[in-house]
């Protein structure tokens, strides 16, 4: 990982609900300018752990620092303010309103009219279907579109690190790299740091740095993008390669290891 | 001091061979439960008329396919009531049983069926037949392949393979166009032939196949009851692999003889469920799984609120104090007795009822070995727990503690019909109905275990005045240091398992200035306690490389430190910082650290704990 003092770090955190604990004990690091992602299965824990950063939930125990100041158990407006923004899983746009006004709803803390401007010109560069959709409620809007809104609402805010939760969830192939194309373009242009939860491993793969697995509230698993994408669990597990086997068709699943 | 045993002769009920024991059983118990099963999250029950009938199709199936008398059969797979079926129904039709760990790999499996000439293989289902399918190529004396669970399979067809369910159809037809063939067959076997081969899971070397006959095993089925008397409707759980030569006993043939049924854990994740589903009458476990148990209930308590905290220490305290006269032969004064009762009352039977063990009337503990300390804290939760030792090559048990007499430390006195001496070298041997046949087509190994009727054990103990044989090392794995000093490894190593943090260590120094070890740490506790610490961690390897963690450990090998003589001491330790399963050529079945193979693989971690300064 690179050298320099990392955007995000997360140390020890545990989050339940109620008496579910659905994240216990989890540390990690997001190096500044960098793409990272978590990958799990359903019910992992990736989800809370984005909900603990973004202050949504707060965490029983454990320790966040972001840009070096702790955030654990802030209110979410505040760690927004601090330069975080939060693409939920499922998009969440305001269906009522329009997409400007989603946009606007973005850079509601933003009090520099003439930034908000130019950071409207460039979300609309990036999608340019938003720009032809300006005036139409975003209820109408398709899900890729909704999904594009979201995630341009979160860049509205100017922020050093975005979250993005599953933004490939319930979209059409050639969509899901359209968007994951651009995630990696405003990283790239926009200099934003990105927290990535996916399922889709394989497309998480290809654009991060680097990895984190989470099994059952845990992470069991680090490297590289270059070198999980090599090991034998993540390939059977995350990526579905799978041997074929002495009879050409093999149902049962080796056990994990984690090595 | 001697246990009582049976009539030394090998017969239970009046029969000599397992066959006609079995069908004896059958006759007699009919509709009595043998056998259950969860299916689909339901116990389902097998009586011993169904249990009887279906090991006699299956064994019926296998003539009907050309299994001859004293043909090998092997099985691979998890406890079922089919490894069952298969094993007595091999047996019954004259056949040999022979069992293979599933977490074998396919080049292991290619050594055992041609080294046993296996002619029938049995494979639980999709994932073990692959193994098999394998390697068949190179297994020349393979007629067929019967597969139990057919999952997955529907589309698969191969002239070689047969579904499990089809082969009991073929055995029913073969029955009722010769029902008297089984009745016949039955009677093939004598008392001394070979009736089931047990490979050794073997720490060195290719694995052997040890040769127990019918007069072995009944010799040994005969003191079926040593634990406890058999009582109406007792029930057992059944999840140690049944290829290991004590469960292999204490699931299929013990209960032929006590009539017990037995209940197969649905895996090996699920057995402190299970466990506490069925609330077994006895209970027989590896020294891991009570080391488990015992981790379990400690990070509880350490969890638990103050009042909870308090009310354990005391009863626990008071359990102690009963053990302790339990173990000096004083009966307990009536206080203490009525303190117990109230200790049992409100926190102990708890304990107990947390772990399913609240109905055991015996429970026992063998095949590695133990802390005594950990024995006293369940003699302290009122369980009567009994150390065992035996081996593969005498059919399981050789030694039991007595229950009148506890000496911890010692693996108790010889079972009936068993002599024990100590060989001029030191080394534990054994005469007795119940020493093996040899070893599968190899005299010379057999020739050099079986000296003039005396099973060299290979295990390295002192037998006192009063018959308890104290079991020090495996003889080969006495450590000697380059000062010069015997150590015996084994006896640290149980005393670092006893933390909860530490699974497993193995003590190192054989020719070097100091003894250190390797250890592999309790996933679950470990990381808990960093949790509570708040050690940043990730994967394993972080949670190794933890300076908490570390200082964890070392002050965990220090406590045993303060117990031992200055030379015996360990001086560094290095942690393994990889999760081990039993598929890793590291660990035996029963998830045993093999010292042989762990001193190669870590040869450079070892040495860099001795060239440091």
């Amino acid at each position: 990982m690179s050298v320099a003092e990392p955007l995000l770090e997360v140390s020890n955190v545990e989050t339940s609900y109620g008496p579910i604990i659905a994240v216990r004990g989890v540390s990690f690091t997001v190096p500044r300018g960098a793409i990272v992602t978590i990958l799990g299965a359903n019910g992992a824990g990736k989800t809370t752990i984005l909900k603990t950063v973004s202050g949504v939930m707060d965490p029983q125990k454990g320790t966040m620092r972001l840009d070096g100041r702790e955030i654990q158990g802030m209110d979410p407006d505040r760690v927004m303010r601090l330069g975080l923004s939060h693409v939920p899983e499922g998009r969440e746009v305001f269906p009522f309103l329009t997409v400007r006004e989603n946009l606007k709803m973005g850079a509601y803390t933003r009090a520099d009219g003439e930034g908000v401007a130019e950071d409207l010109a460039m979300v609309y560069g990036y999608f340019p279907v938003l720009r032809a959709r300006a005036d139409q409620r975003a209820g109408h809007l398709s899900g890729g579109e909704q999904q594009m809104l979201a995630i341009s609402r979160a860049l509205m805010a100017r922020p050093k690190m975005m979250l993005l939760d599953e933004p490939s969830l319930g979209l059409a192939p050639k969509l899901v790299t359209e968007i994951f194309d651009i995630i990696v373009r405003i990283n790239r242009e926009r200099g934003v740091t990105v927290l990535l939860v996916e399922q889709n491993a394989h497309m998480a793969l290809t654009i991060a740095d680097y990895g984190y697995v989470l099994e059952v509230g845990r992470i069991v698993m680090e490297d590289t993008c270059a070198r999980l994408v090599e090991k034998e669990d993540i390939k059977e597990f995350y990526l579905g390669v799978k041997e074929r086997g002495i009879r050409g068709a093999r149902r049962w699943k080796r056990k994990k290891t984690w090595r | 001091m001697a246990l009582t045993g049976g009539d030394g002769i090998g017969t239970v009920y009046g029969q000599d061979t397992l066959p006609k024991l079995f069908r004896h059983v059958v006759r007699e118990r009919g509709d009595k439960v043998a056998l259950r099963e969860k299916h689909l999250g339901i116990w389902r029950a097998i009586t011993w008329r169904q249990y009887g009938e279906r090991a006699r199709h299956v064994g019926l199936g296998l003539v009907a396919l050309g299994l001859r008398p004293r043909d090998v059969v092997s099985v691979i797979a998890d406890n079922c009531p089919e490894w069952l079926y298969t094993d007595l129904g091999t047996l019954s039709v004259g056949g040999v049983t022979n069992g293979i760990y599933t977490t074998d790999s396919p080049a292991q499996i290619e050594y055992i069926v041609n080294d046993s000439g296996t002619r029938f293989f049995f494979a639980e289902n999709e994932e073990q037949l692959d193994k098999i399918l394998a390697v068949r190529g190179r297994c020349p004396s393979l007629v067929k392949i019967v597969v139990f669970d057919m999952d997955g399979l529907h589309g698969f067809r191969d002239e070689q393979v047969v579904a499990f369910q089809a082969l009991l159809e073929l055995g029913a037809r073969y029955d009722r166009e010769q029902p008297d063939a089984f009745d016949r067959m039955v009677e093939i076997a004598r008392a001394d032939d070979l009736a089931i081969l047990v490979y050794t899971s073997g720490t060195t070397g290719p694995s052997k196949g040890a040769m127990l006959s019918h007069r072995n095993i009944l010799f040994q089925l005969e003191y079926a009851d040593f634990l406890t008397p058999p009582q109406e409707g007792d029930q057992q759980l059944s999840f140690l692999p049944l290829c290991h030569v004590a469960e292999r006993t204490f699931t299929v043939f013990n209960p032929l003889h006590t009539g017990a049924t037995v209940n197969f854990a649905e895996n090996v994740d699920t057995v402190p469920e299970n466990l506490r589903e069925v609330a077994p009458s006895v209970f027989f476990a590896v020294p891991r799984i009570w080391e488990k148990f015992y981790s379990g209930v400690a990070l509880r308590m350490r969890d638990a609120t103050p009042l909870g905290k308090l009310a354990y220490r005391w009863a626990i305290g008071v359990g102690m104090r009963i053990a302790e006269r339990r173990i000096r032969g004083e009966r307990p004064t009536p206080w203490l007795r009525l303190l117990y009762r109230a200790a049992d009352f409100f926190v102990l039977d708890n304990v107990k009822r947390s772990m399913g063990l609240h109905r055991a009337r015996g429970v026992a503990t063998g095949a590695a070995p133990i802390a005594p300390d950990l024995i006293k804290w369940y003699m302290a939760l009122g369980l009567e727990m009994r150390e065992v030792y035996g081996q593969t090559e005498n059919c399981g048990l050789a030694t039991a503690m007595p229950p009148q007499r506890i000496k911890l430390g010692t693996v108790g006195v010889a079972r009936g019909g068993t002599h024990v001496k100590i060989s001029p070298q030191g080394e534990i041997l054994l005469k007795g109905t119940h020493v093996f046949l040899g070893y599968y087509k190899n005299p010379g190994k057999t020739a050099e275990t079986i000296v003039d009727g005396w099973l060299h054990t290979g295990d390295v103990g002192r037998l006192d005045e009063h018959g308890f044989l104290t079991i020090t090392d495996r003889m080969k794995d006495i450590i000697i240091t380059a000062g010069g000093k015997n150590v015996t490894p084994s006896e640290i190593e149980n005393q670092l398992k006893f933390s909860p943090y530490i699974s497993d260590a193995v003590v190192i120094g054989d020719q070097r200035r100091f003894l250190s070890c390797l250890v592999m740490i309790d996933h679950e506790t470990v990381a808990q306690f960093a949790q509570e610490r708040n050690v940043p961690f990730t994967n394993f390897a972080s949670l190794c490389r933890a300076k908490e963690v570390q200082d964890l450990i070392w002050s965990e090998i220090e406590r045993v430190n303060r117990g031992l003589a200055r030379v015996e001491t360990i001086k560094k330790f290095r942690l393994i910082e990889q999760i081990l399963t039993p598929e890793d050529d590291e660990l035996t079945p029963t998830m045993k650290l093999k010292r042989a193979f762990v001193n190669r693989k870590y040869k450079d971690v070892i040495d860099g704990m001795y060239t440091e300064v």
